[in-house]
């Protein structure tokens, strides 16, 4: 259901971009098209239980795609750890989707102190972050969306203090 | 002074990854090659019981050894003998083994092909770019035909296709 709707976006976004060309494309349509598609999904946290990404619309909401077999992913994990207990979760969410397995993920959320949901997006979080920009499915691949609900940052690879704590800082400023 | 150096490098990886918000999309990603051709796959049948793979791991990419699958159809593969690896301490996984640049690994067939006979190679892996990207688990599979008995192995077979503009 969910990726259909995904897939219909993209689509949808794809004729746009051919249909209007270039001078009447505006990137922030697609920030807020690509936001609302993601704060769309529902995906399982590690008890099973289905979370809605939208329950965190309003916040600053950094969402981490990731994976156990991915270490360029867990080194970067405990950096969001910290940055997740020093701004407490009033105004700044940290969600991480793992392309893997719940016990794996168990496993390793014990071992750092996971302080955030973790979701099971299975292979299936693949296809969700290219529909977000991430053409090659690599990971780690991070979205960042903004209060209003638009993506404000897609960044592949590490996220690197102080860039990190900068963005947030910028973000949490905005109305 | 010491922590100069991995500041300089975050930095550098920073700028190399991350564009522009303005700029990420719809052309969003840093310059990683597609896996197909980091990891470029090739093959060839050696003779009715051996396949011999290839692996050409680009400059600045890595294969995990224990991520590495093969199966042959429609004659089953036997056991892989996976040459050693270069060690890397995994935090989580404990030491794991990576390959780079060429891989040649030999598949031994389990019951004899036919000579001219084609068989179909799957192969499964996984691997990493040093910039601090993985890719998720790559299957690829394919063709490579048995030499007619007393010929010589033909050349290898590539795997990766070219890109066009909508794969």
């Amino acid at each position: 259901m969910k990726r259909r709707t995904i897939l219909a976006g993209g689509l949808v976004a794809a004729a746009t971009a051919f249909a209007g060309g270039v001078a009447f494309f505006h990137s922030g349509d697609r920030a807020r098209r690509d936001g609302a598609a993601l704060l769309g999904t529902v995906l399982p946290d590690l008890d099973g239980h289905d979370q809605a990404l939208a329950q965190w619309h309003g916040k600053v909401l950094v969402v981490n795609f990731w994976a156990t077999w991915c270490a360029p992913c867990r080194e970067e994990m405990p950096q969001f750890v910290a940055a997740q207990a020093a701004r407490g979760a009033k105004s700044v969410q940290f969600v991480g989707i793992a392309v893997d397995q719940a016990d794996k993920v168990r496993e390793f959320a014990k071992q750092i102190g996971l302080n955030y949901p973790a979701l099971i997006g299975g292979f299936g979080a693949i296809e969700l972050s290219k529909s977000l920009g991430n053409d090659l499915g690599a990971l780690p691949f991070t979205v960042v969306i903004d209060r209003q609900g638009r993506v404000a940052e897609r960044h592949l690879g590490p996220l690197v203090q102080p860039g990190l704590d900068r963005m947030l800082d910028r973000l949490l400023k905005q109305a | 002074m010491k922590a100069t150096l991995p500041t300089a490098a975050a930095a550098a990886l920073a700028g190399l990854l991350a564009l522009p918000a303005a700029a990420q999309f719809p052309s969003t990603q840093p310059t990683l090659l597609p896996p197909d051709q980091a990891f470029r796959l090739s093959a060839r049948a050696l003779d009715a019981s051996t396949v011999e793979v290839r692996f050409d791991v680009a400059d600045g990419y890595y294969l995990y050894r224990d991520r590495l699958a093969f199966r042959v159809a429609p004659v089953a593969a036997g056991r892989v003998d996976l040459p050693p690896g270069k060690l890397k301490h995994d935090a989580f996984f404990g030491d794991v083994e990576t390959y780079r640049g060429a891989v040649v690994l030999r598949v031994p067939l389990v019951g004899a092909a036919k000579p001219g006979e084609k068989l179909t190679l799957h192969a499964d892996s996984q691997g990493c770019a040093d910039v601090g990207v993985c890719y998720p688990p790559n299957p690829q599979q394919l063709q490579v035909s048995v030499p007619a008995t007393g010929t010589r192995p033909g050349d290898f077979v590539e795997a990766a296709k070219p890109r066009g503009w909508f794969n």
